[in-house]
């Protein structure tokens, strides 16, 4: 274990020796060993805050229709399988699996246009207040790539630290990008299987509004190597198909492994149900937003400084927070 | 002398009882000129050259359920002049009229009219086809069997108390056999479901090497599985009553005018697509009928489309791939660490770490 000292403190703009660093200063509550995670009491419930209330609503609406999209759409697709009679019945018969399909679509849709409405709404409140960071959010950044880098060489055993992430580790923005692309794909090829006359016309329509010379390029390329609405028709077939195997896969594999079956997390997380986090996965996959929730929270300051008294780690390091590495 | 009286009256209606079952209610059948005096014998019927076994019996009470309940042998049988007949050479020609008049109609019942329209589709046998073609070609019996009548599903019909009310003025019998005639029509263009219809054209048109003798092109090979492909035939498939089956497309009303697509009578022709499509979708426009229903995602025909494809395929396996391996490292690596599998209150790092 490394010894306090000066040097192994985060300097400002020095990231390639921050990344190592094992100690972390903050102001009132002493040097944070970067596995302090090991010696925290946590909660399974849940003991700092993750999602708001609308979040928790937004993943019910999405995993509820997703279940059900899931089953009508795989059985309809996979007709000519074993299993699929018997999961039709279940949902009583195609066509009427075909109306549920539809609206579990709609009742998605509309879960889909509250998380806009939130996401949207409450960083511009944030903005007003004064309090938006953008690195506590779920946009992408050049420092999740390092994260991911360093993480896996953690992994490897090249690395004695997992790195400090923010709120939203790379896994979760990778995670939320693609549910982002996969419903824009899905809602608008799905709608094109809904409504196959009104998207032929509207295909059609929309080269009428172009200027004339971008139509005759248009039109002596595209067009001929394939006639647009049936193009676009198969296209939809295709990707409706092929994003929703996609996105079964991930989540059923990947998704629910990574919440709920890894070590630490096995038999359930009640992030989902609580909206909040435990302090030991806060501290290690979420360094940097532990730190802000100390200053945030005094009962979560108190707590630190006192662990930290307990175990012997309070010498004093002149680095705050605001000195955390940022990217270039 | 009353204990006498009761014991008579109830041997009378023993007797009765027994009358009864000895001698049965009749069936009625159409047999003016008793053929059934043979042919009800179970295995009357004989072997011919090739060592077929050939089956002449007419079971009575399946006829009598028969479409063909009404009509005599001889009225499609007429080449039956005497009795033994002499062997049977020709077949039924469901063209001849027979001795039916039927309600309200001037002339004995024929089915000529739907006939004359079949020859002339391309299911017709032409005087310029080849000898193997015309012997593929299916005639009347191959598709209908006589059937024997079914009811329609009484859940779409509510046939008890429909018929009722027919019976208000009707004589009781003869409304309900035609009320069974119509009805089981009811539903759609055919009174087979959807999937019969499907089952019945595969029987051919699914059999590729068949179909290359025809000298059928390249789409009408493949029509079966880029059917079954379609969300039409996956519906059907999985039971739908109603998605389009072979018939709502390839015939119109008529039923049997079923035509190649470049010729003009064709209802999938480009020029009458829009009132075919029009039966189901009836939003339909110029534009939504280019739109491929046998569609095939062929490299040669449609690279464009066949090459995404390919690339979605890819990334759906470079992406499980990926995230399963990172899941993998991340798992062993945290397990390395000392972590535990279950979560609990206090600490999940409760071994030790062998890093």
């Amino acid at each position: 274990m490394t010894t306090v000292s000066e040097a192994s403190a985060i300097k400002a703009g020095d990231t390639s020796i921050a990344e190592d660093d094992y100690f972390t200063y903050v102001e009132g509550v002493g040097n944070i060993p970067r596995d302090i995670y090991r010696h925290v009491e946590s909660n399974p419930l849940g003991d700092l805050p993750r999602y708001s209330i609308h979040i928790i609503i937004q993943h019910f609406f999405v995993f509820t229709t997703f279940i059900v999209l899931a089953a009508t759409g795989m059985a309809l697709h996979f007709s000519d399988l074993f299993w699929a009679p018997y999961l039709i019945s279940f949902f009583g018969g195609a066509d009427t699996a075909r109306l549920i399909h539809r609206i579990a679509a709609a009742t998605m849709v509309f879960g889909g246009v509250y998380h806009l409405i939130t996401i949207i709404g409450g960083p511009l409140l944030k903005i007003h207040k004064g309090e938006f960071d953008y690195r506590r959010t779920q946009i992408p950044r050049i420092q999740d790539v390092h994260d991911l880098v360093n993480d896996i060489k953690y992994f490897l055993g090249l690395r004695d630290y997992r790195p400090r992430m923010e709120k939203f580790m790379y896994k979760q923005k990778l995670h939320y990008l693609a549910i982002l692309w996969g419903n824009t794909v899905l809602i608008s090829a799905g709608s094109s299987l809904l409504f196959p006359e009104i998207t032929a016309r509207i295909y059609s329509e929309a080269v009428g509004f172009l200027p004339e010379s971008l139509v005759k390029i248009f039109s002596e390329t595209v067009a001929n190597l394939w006639p647009l609405p049936a193009f676009f028709q198969d296209f939809a077939r295709l990707m409706h198909v092929d994003e929703a195997i996609m996105a079964l896969i991930v989540v059923a594999f990947w998704h629910l492994s990574n919440v709920h079956l890894v070590p630490g997390r096995f038999p359930l997380q009640w992030t989902f149900l609580t909206g909040r986090i435990t302090r030991e996965h806060q501290i290690e996959e979420h360094f940097l937003e532990y730190i802000r929730n100390l200053n945030e929270i005094p009962e979560e300051k108190e707590y630190m400084r006192k662990l930290l008294e307990e175990k012997g780690f309070a010498n004093k390091v002149k680095v705050s927070v605001e000195d955390l590495p940022r990217p270039n | 002398m009353e204990a006498t009286k009761k014991y008579f009256t109830f041997s009378i209606y023993v007797a009765v009882v027994f009358i009864i079952l000895i001698f049965g209610f009749r069936v009625e059948a159409s047999d003016k000129e008793n053929c059934l005096m043979c042919h009800k014998y179970r295995f009357i019927g004989r072997i011919d050259a090739n060592g077929k076994k050939i089956n002449y019996n007419v079971d009575e009470h399946m006829y009598s359920k028969s479409v063909h309940r009404n009509v005599s042998c001889r009225d499609c049988h007429t080449n039956i002049k005497k009795l033994p007949h002499d062997p049977v050479t020709e077949e039924v020609n469901c063209a001849n009229q027979c001795h039916i008049k039927p309600p309200f109609a001037e002339e004995n019942f024929s089915h000529k009219k739907i006939i004359d329209s079949y020859n002339q589709s391309v299911h017709g046998i032409k005087s310029e086809d080849a000898p193997e073609l015309k012997k593929a070609k299916p005639d009347c019996k191959f598709c209908h069997l006589n059937p024997i009548y079914t009811r329609v599903d009484e859940s779409r019909i509510a046939y008890e108390e429909t018929l009722a009310r027919c019976k208000n003025c009707h004589q009781k019998e003869g409304a309900t056999q035609a009320y069974k005639h119509i009805t089981h029509r009811l539903r759609h263009k055919t009174s087979r479901s959807p999937q019969e219809i499907v089952l019945l054209c595969s029987k051919c048109h699914q059999d590729a090497e068949l179909m290359k003798t025809l000298n059928v092109k390249d789409a009408g090979l493949t029509a079966v599985e880029t059917y079954k492909h379609s969300i039409h035939g996956k519906a059907v498939a999985l039971g739908s009553q109603v998605a389009a089956d072979c018939i709502s497309c390839h015939a119109s009303n008529a039923l049997h005018d079923i035509y190649k697509k470049d010729h003009g009578s064709a209802t999938v022709n480009k020029d009458n697509l829009k009132i075919t499509c029009k039966q189901c979708h009836e939003k339909t426009n110029d534009r939504f009928v280019e739109i491929a229903v046998h569609s095939r995602i062929d490299r040669n025909e449609k690279p464009l489309l066949f090459f995404a494809g390919f690339g979605l395929k890819l990334a759906l396996f470079a992406t499980v791939f990926g995230l399963m391996s990172l899941l993998s490292l991340e798992t062993h690596a945290r397990k390395k660490n000392g972590m535990k599998w279950q979560i609990k209150r206090g600490s999940t790092w409760r071994g030790k770490s062998k890093r």
